[in-house]
């Protein structure tokens, strides 16, 4: 019962954030949003079990992303997003049914291949040696190309961003026209 | 053990990939897209983890760890964009970018 307490406790913080981060108009309380969000969302992970997953959701999203937002909005000057920072009122309306229908879809997906699934296989690991170790020991031997596969996506981005972002030598601003 | 059903996991899930969606869909500013995208992704980590605490197993876990390094390349990669599209065009509202609209 505590435990539902908590949980519900973490929910409700991380879903009025989120209502928070589709309703604030000044970029910088959304990303005060986003962080409270986040932090809520590792609260979940916490009390579902998953320690690994919720430090470091703490320690990528929360510090990571949220740090890396922050430094684009100062170094962006957004007077004009200032004046102009509304919402399409319409298609807010609109997407909120059709996302309930696709998300129901997915529910149903997911409860039916929850049905079909091993049930518990690893439960007794879990309990003796820990959750880190379970997800360090899968992650390392069944799913290492996948790692590997990840890590490589990385870099790839972080080439990608680099050259993304660097200072062109010449602009483009007649072509634009 | 467990004491908080899988249905509470899927129902916070559900609600806010929601509100990630509609962040996406609605909002006119470039980067606060970009964060509502990040909400839709903590949704996904939600369920996944939650299906582990409901399975006993850690599958989840490592697909959940799979999107934050994702979404540490997707926020690199979309925020140089947006840096880009700044200089170059000087407008960061989603309804001033309508080059590719027939």
């Amino acid at each position: 019962m505590g435990k539902l307490i908590i949980f519900g406790f973490f929910s409700l913080m991380a879903i009025l954030s989120g209502i928070g981060i589709i309703t604030l108009k000044n970029p910088v309380y959304v990303v005060v949003a986003l962080l409270s969000s986040l932090i809520a969302v590792a609260g979940i992970f916490f009390t579902a079990g998953a320690e690994l997953v919720g430090a470091l959701q703490l320690l990528i999203y929360a510090v990571a992303i949220a740090i890396f937002y922050i430094i684009v909005i100062s170094a962006v000057p957004w007077q004009k997003a200032k004046k102009s920072e509304t919402h399409h009122r319409f298609e807010g309306l609109i997407s909120l049914p059709v996302v309930l229908l696709l998300y129901i879809e997915m529910i149903v997906v997911f409860l039916l291949g929850v049905k079909a699934s091993p049930k518990g296989e690893i439960a007794k690991f879990i309990e003796k040696i820990g959750n880190a170790e379970v997800v360090g020991a899968i992650l390392f031997s069944k799913y290492f190309l996948a790692f590997e596969v990840v890590s490589l996506v990385l870099l790839v981005g972080m080439i990608g961003a680099v050259l993304i972002g660097r200072k062109e030598s010449q602009t483009y601003e007649d072509d634009t026209t | 053990m467990k004491t908080i059903p899988l249905e509470a996991f899927l129902v916070v899930s559900m609600i806010l990939f929601g509100l990630g969606v509609i962040g996406i869909i609605a909002r006119r500013n470039l980067v606060t897209v970009l964060m509502s995208l990040e909400l839709a992704l903590n949704a996904v980590n939600i369920a996944l983890v939650g299906a582990d605490h409901h399975l006993g197993l850690a599958e989840g876990q490592i697909f959940a760890l799979f999107i934050i390094a994702l979404a540490a390349t997707e926020a690199a990669v979309g925020l140089g964009i947006i840096i880009a599209i700044f200089r170059l065009k000087k407008v960061e509202s989603t309804d001033e970018i309508s080059e590719l609209r027939g």
